[in-house]
């Protein structure tokens, strides 16, 4: 989930502020030290994220585009400069922009606004913004809220009594409310200085940027794990479920699937699979430990070197086709492939399938997904030539039965031609004839359509005088014997007008 | 109009979103209710000419008079149309009640799953018939169904049934909503109102009739689609009218409060809401002309009730009957889920994407174009969403066409057509079980891009994983659907069986090759194969028992093993401490399974017994000469050990037997083989074993008695040589050989 950082470099953000002793510190001063703080964060525990680093004031500027690279955003953030007021509804405008178009509207994304929550005068401000939102045309619509998915955390240089004082809290929570709700507001605990505002992002580090870590179990064989992104939680229903649903940190194979089996499924997410060191684990509880850096490179050489499942399950999931069936949680599933991309790397990959007992139809419930050795025979043959998927459901769809539909009149003559098509043909085609015959006769009593009967009775009693002289003698019997059926048929005596009923042909013996 | 209607179909949009996140919307329960009454027999008067005269046959013959529908064919084809849509798409959990009225009501169905086919509803209105035109108009009225329909909306669905139970206390989460589309004739304006408010009547005493029983359920919402059918060239009776506005806000802010904040911040977007004509019923009338208007009228209106968009495939390539060899190009019109085309209103893209406004404005469809599919590879694409699709002219013949290619397993891969620029496949198509899908696939840049090789990571620089061997275990351990009647003893779901079995299977499976011997051995195969599997049979432990006697000849033969050299210089461990650690590494895997159950129990008896112990090996071998000797004193140990004869030993005995008979003379001959390994113990069993416990099954007087002397070996402590003994022997007067310059240090080393 790629995150864009929207610092605020307007003039309000130079003000000072008093340290008891000490050298002046602006609040862009406290902001870079936060942020500074987060991006080393990142650059060792949460390295594979996208950020964009974006200034605005009454303009915007994208400093930094999507990068993985620290550096580079801690460098743009040492060469801010200061400009004249804020207007967070064109910041806003820009957000959607840059993230549109580098990843589409479908891409959930992180959107940081990093403000000392003084939000402009007059036009342009926030507050102005937010008096004007229904009285816009749909050329000025106001960004939020945003087309992709969107976590929208605020980061105020500034303590919540401040922002009480003023309407700022509130146009904020508006701000977050339009976003969508998903994010959340921080701010300063306590008087402005360095540690305070360390212990802000701190909260953010925690609350949005901390590695999700779980062990990858089948059977007795296991992996630490890192899942990138965090997997987030997901409400199934607003209504019925509203509690959301997260993933669990124990990720347990339930068995295998063949590639073509699983065919493509939909999937809510994809993640990285990273297998992790275990003592690892206890370097990156303390957020933003980075003293461990200088160690770091043998550590990972040793775990380089001892065996882990992650590596083997990756190998033969890619050399067999397969794909790993693995539960995430009570009544919830995903997938665990290998994915390959352009170049020679490959990785181990988790899909998350939409959560329910019943994530693809093609499968059938999972829960009912057993063990093959149960099975009387192998449903994959011997020699895998067969699958026991896809599930058949119960009901053929429309398109796969044949079904007869008369709403445009060119459906109805081909049904009738081809009846007297056959007709022409008899006897040799009397088992055809007495189908096609059969289908109509049904649905002319579902539609309540007995005028057709009639019809087609004397269709067919006139085919019947058209016959030559050189045609069968049995295809006279047939086409009176069918001209009267559908007669009687269409009286709607019960007798002759059941549903279930199928006109038979006449018995007739020419053979002696 | 046509940004009107664009700003229609976003608050549509926004509208359906919020019913998405419900089980519970008013899409969960339809009722059509359709008159029955004899005005409906009377004609549509729109002609249909069945009788399609080719011109060679023209001459001299009269064609058939054309056929015209009454309003009741075409209102039951309409609603079957809309109903083969509906199942098409939502095969489950979309409910469709079908009622028939005329003097009466007559219910065709029920919400039961089982009755939820078109082929159902067609049988059942068969034996309805056409209405009676002769019947008396007094008695008939269309009010007996929509009472009936009302009372319908209260019984309680399976699915709604089984959530409140599963929900226990939180059961009012559960909610009844529904839909009634009564297609009838009405006879005025004043008339509707009438009907509209019988409805609310009958809802408001339905509601507390069902307050009281724990099968019926309170409606909290109803929405009437009431459509008036009238003759063509005739002038109707009855206005149009949207979602009627009347009532107040209460309800709408009511189910509001469980939306997403997400929703509801686009809400605010909204204009006011259509409000209704109480907080429980919303109307709205469709004056429609029968026959094709009606047809297109219901179709509008299935897509509107279930979230439906259309999508076009055009460029189909379809061999022509007639020019085998040319194929012209088709479109053939599907409609699914919107969420299909979700990307495309995201990013206001509808146009781009090629979508094309028709007919009376309201009908849109995007259009995709079809990519000739390549060779049918095997390809896990990244699909975002896949969404049954129904197609609107099912029995067309591109239709047709398309939907068998795709239902013979063929996929098509789908791009929007772009005037310039690189072509970008953004859906494919493909069936699964007789099901065709319409997936959504990712087409924008990917988050994950350019990520650490595995290699780089964790056990990255491992380079002698057994792959393949995985790869047989997934074989293995794939899985099959099993039928939810066949019950295991266990309770255990058949998921949570597989998961037990993955357990089994992972007791003991080192990950790289030079962890382990056995698995690199043939010879091991069956019984590593066998002793994972929850229960054994006979035969099973005797085949066990053969591959621990195929090794037991191994090493007799001193056949090397594929032991790993890897990480120690030179030659490696010496052939009889290969042996070791291999017997050693089969020891642990069968130990694991050994609780299991007794025959997997008897299969580790059978390693215990029949694994060479070094210390006694390396005896034997320097010893040779004093063969005559040791036995006498095996013989005097044996007698000492015979209460602690478990019958353990005795299997093992007779294991050797049984193997003696037939290995006896290939190993006698070999004068580097060494001892055999029989002769010991059947000394001993003539000796110490009664001739029938060597050879038949285990006596429950031994079993018990073993059982006896293991509790009471408890109590006290252990003699030394008890101890330290070696298959029940220890070898006494020890210090002698020491003195007598044996190789301590050997023997003690192999003793460790």
């Amino acid at each position: 989930m790629p995150t864009v950082v929207l610092m605020d470099v307007s003039l309000s953000m130079t003000r000072p502020v008093s340290l008891d002793g000490s050298e002046e510190f602006q609040r862009k001063n406290l902001a870079v030290h936060g942020l500074n703080m987060l991006f080393e964060h990142m650059a060792s525990n949460y390295r594979l994220e996208f950020t964009a680093l974006m200034a605005f004031s009454s303009l915007w500027e994208l400093l930094v585009p999507f990068t993985r690279d620290y550096n580079a955003l801690q460098e743009a953030l040492s060469n801010l400069e200061d400009y004249d007021k804020t207007c967070v509804e064109s910041a806003l405008n820009g957000v959607s922009n840059v993230v549109q178009q580098e990843w589409g509207s479908a891409c959930p994304c992180q959107v940081m606004l990093v403000t000392d929550g003084s939000l402009g005068i007059g036009k342009g401000s926030l507050r102005h913004s937010l008096q004007t939102l229904k009285q816009r045309g749909d050329d000025k619509k106001f960004p939020l809220p945003f087309p992709f998915p969107t976590k929208l955390f605020i980061m105020c240089i500034a303590n919540a009594e401040e922002l009480q004082m003023t309407d700022a809290m509130d146009n904020l929570e508006e701000l977050l409310r339009l976003s969508g709700g998903d994010g959340q507001i921080f701010t300063v605990e306590g008087p402005l200085c360095m540690k305070s505002v360390q212990a802000m992002f701190g909260r953010l580090i925690d609350h949005a940027y901390s590695p999700f870590h779980a062990v990858l179990h089948c059977g007795n064989l296991s992996s630490d794990v890192q899942v990138f992104p965090r997997p987030e939680p997901i409400v199934v229903d607003e209504e019925v479920e509203p509690m959301p649903r997260t993933v669990s940190t124990d990720l347990e194979i339930v068995g295998f699937i063949e590639i073509a089996d699983i065919s493509s499924p939909p999937v809510i997410s994809r993640h990285l699979v990273l297998p992790i060191a275990v003592n690892k684990e206890v370097d990156e509880v303390g957020a933003g430990a980075t003293d461990e850096l200088e160690e770091e490179p043998s550590a990972s050489q040793m775990a380089g070197k001892s065996p882990n499942f992650c590596v083997l399950l990756h190998g033969s999931l890619k050399v067999e086709g397969m794909v790993a069936l693995v539960q995430l949680g009570p009544e919830w599933y995903g997938m665990l492939y290998s994915q390959a991309d352009s170049k020679k790397k490959s990785n181990l990959m988790m899909s998350l399938f939409e959560p329910g007992p019943e994530p693809l139809p093609w499968l059938g419930k999972i829960s009912h997904l057993g063990p093959i050795s149960e099975a009387a025979e192998n449903p994959y043959g011997e020699d895998d030539s067969k699958s026991p998927f896809p599930v058949q459901p119960q009901v053929k769809r429309s398109y796969a039965q044949n079904v007869t539909v008369w709403i445009k009149a060119s459906g109805l003559q081909t049904d009738v031609q081809k009846i007297l098509r056959n007709a022409r043909k008899l006897p040799d085609k009397t088992q055809t004839f007495y189908k096609e015959l059969n289908r109509l006769r049904k649905a002319a009593l579902a539609f309540g359509f007995w005028e057709l009967l009639k019809g087609v009775a004397d269709l067919l009693e006139r085919e019947c005088t058209l016959l030559p002289d050189s045609a069968h003698p049995d295809a006279a019997f047939q086409l009176s014997h069918a001209a009267q059926q559908l007669k009687l048929a269409s009286t709607g005596d019960s007798q002759y007008a059941a549903f279930d009923h199928n006109i038979a042909p006449m018995h007739t013996d020419f053979s002696s | 109009m046509a940004e009107g209607n664009s700003r229609f179909s976003v608050y549509n949009q926004l509208i359906l979103q919020i019913c998405k996140m419900k089980m519970f919307s008013v899409s969960h329960k339809t009722v059509f209710v359709v008159d029955h009454c004899p005005y409906m027999a009377e004609s549509s008067r729109q002609q249909v000419e069945c009788d399609v005269l080719t011109k060679s046959r023209a001459q001299g013959v009269i064609p058939l008079a054309p056929v015209s529908k009454s309003l009741w064919t075409c209102a039951v084809e309409c609603s079957m149309e809309y109903c083969r849509i509906l199942y098409d798409i939502y095969p489950k959990d979309k409910l469709v009640n079908y009622i028939v009225s005329d003097s009466e009501f007559h219910i065709l169905n029920s919400w039961r799953q089982e009755d939820q086919s078109t082929h159902e509803l067609m049988s059942a209105l068969a034996a309805v018939g056409p209405p009676n035109p002769r019947e008396d108009p007094e008695c008939c009225s269309i009010l007996h169904g929509l009472v009936a329909a009302v009372e319908s909306l209260c019984k309680i669905t399976e699915l709604q049934h089984e959530r409140r139970t599963s929900l226990m206390d939180m059961a009012e989460r559960v909610a009844n909503r529904g839909r009634i589309i009564c297609l009838t004739n009405a006879k005025s304006d004043t008339h509707v109102r009438m009907l509209e408010d019988c409805i609310q009547e009958t809802i408001l005493e339905q509601n507390k009739l069902a307050a009281g029983s724990d099968r019926l359920m309170a409606i909290q919402q109803c929405e009437l689609v009431l459509v008036h059918i009238y003759p063509q060239g005739e002038d109707t009776l009855v206005s149009d009218r949207p979602k009627k506005e009347v009532g107040d806000m209460t309800h709408f802010a009511f189910s509001l409060k469980n939306t997403t904040p997400h929703l509801k911040a686009l809400l605010l977007f909204l204009p006011l809401l259509p409000s209704q004509i109480s907080p429980l019923l919303t109307s709205e009338v469709h004056s429609v002309r029968a026959g094709r208007h009606l047809a297109t009228k219901l179709n509008i209106l299935v897509q509107q009730h279930f979230d439906l968009a259309s999508t076009t495939i055009t460029n189909i390539p379809m061999k022509e009957e007639q020019h085998a060899n040319t194929s012209a190009n088709y479109d053939v019109e599907l409609l699914h889920h919107r969420d299909a085309h979700l990307e495309f209103f995201k990013s206001g893209d509808l146009h781009m994407a090629g979508t094309s406004t028709r007919e009376n404005g309201l009908k849109e469809t995007v259009t995709l174009k079809w990519c000739t599919p390549r060779t049918n590879s095997i390809e896990l694409h990244y699909c975002t969403g896949a969404y049954r699709i129904s197609p609107t002219d099912v029995n067309s013949r591109p239709s047709s066409c398309l939907t068998n290619f795709l239902l013979n397993g063929r996929s098509v891969l789908l791009e929007q057509p772009r005037k310039s620029g690189s072509k970008v496949i953004s859906h494919m198509l493909s069936s699964h079980g007789g099901e065709i899908f319409l997936h959504v696939l990712n087409s924008n840049r990917s988050t994950l891009e350019d990520p650490p090789s595995i290699s780089e990571g964790c056990g990255g620089r491992v380079t002698d994983y057994r792959i393949t061997d995985f790869g047989e275990f997934m074989r293995e351990n794939r899985l099959t659907p099993v039928s939810e009647s066949s019950h295991d003893p266990s309770g255990k779901l058949p998921a949570e069986r597989a998961k037990a079995q993955l357990e089994r299977h992972t007791r003991y499976w080192p990950m790289i090759i030079s962890q382990t011997t056995i698995f690199n051995m043939q010879a091991v195969v069956p019984l590593a194969n066998l002793i994972v599997k929850e229960t054994l049979t006979e035969e099973d432990v005797l085949t066990c028992q053969k591959t621990v006697y195929n090794l037991v000849d191994m090493e007799r033969k001193n056949d090397p093993l594929p032991i790993s050299t890897v990480g120690s210089r030179g030659k490696g461990p010496k052939r009889d401490e290969q042996y070791r650690i291999m017997w050693n590494e089969l020891e642990t895997l069968v130990k694991t399974h050994a609780g299991a159950t007794d025959r997997h129990q008897r299969v580790l008896d059978c390693i215990v017994a029949c694994r060479s112990k070094p210390p006694e090996e390396e005896e034997r071998k320097k010893r040779g000469r004093k063969r005559e000797e040791r036995e006498d004193r095996t013989e005097k140990n044996g007698s000492k050990d015979t209460e602690e004869k478990s019958w353990q030993e005795s299997e093992r005995l007779k294991g050797l037997l049984d193997k003696e008979e037939q290995e006896a003379e290939v190993i006698k001959d070999s004068p580097d083989s060494p001892e055999p390994l029989n002769k010991k113990p059947r000394l001993s069993t003539e000796e110490v074993q009664p001739p029938e416990r060597a050879k038949g099954p285990v006596s429950l007087l031994s079993m018990w008695t073993n059982r006896i002397t293991v509790a009471n070996s408890r109590k006290h402590q252990e003699f030394v040589g008890r101890a330290s003994s070696v298959n029940n022997k220890f070898e006494l007067y020890q210090h002698l050989k020491d003195e007598n310059g044996m190789d301590v240090h050997e023997n003690g080393k192999a003793s460790r």
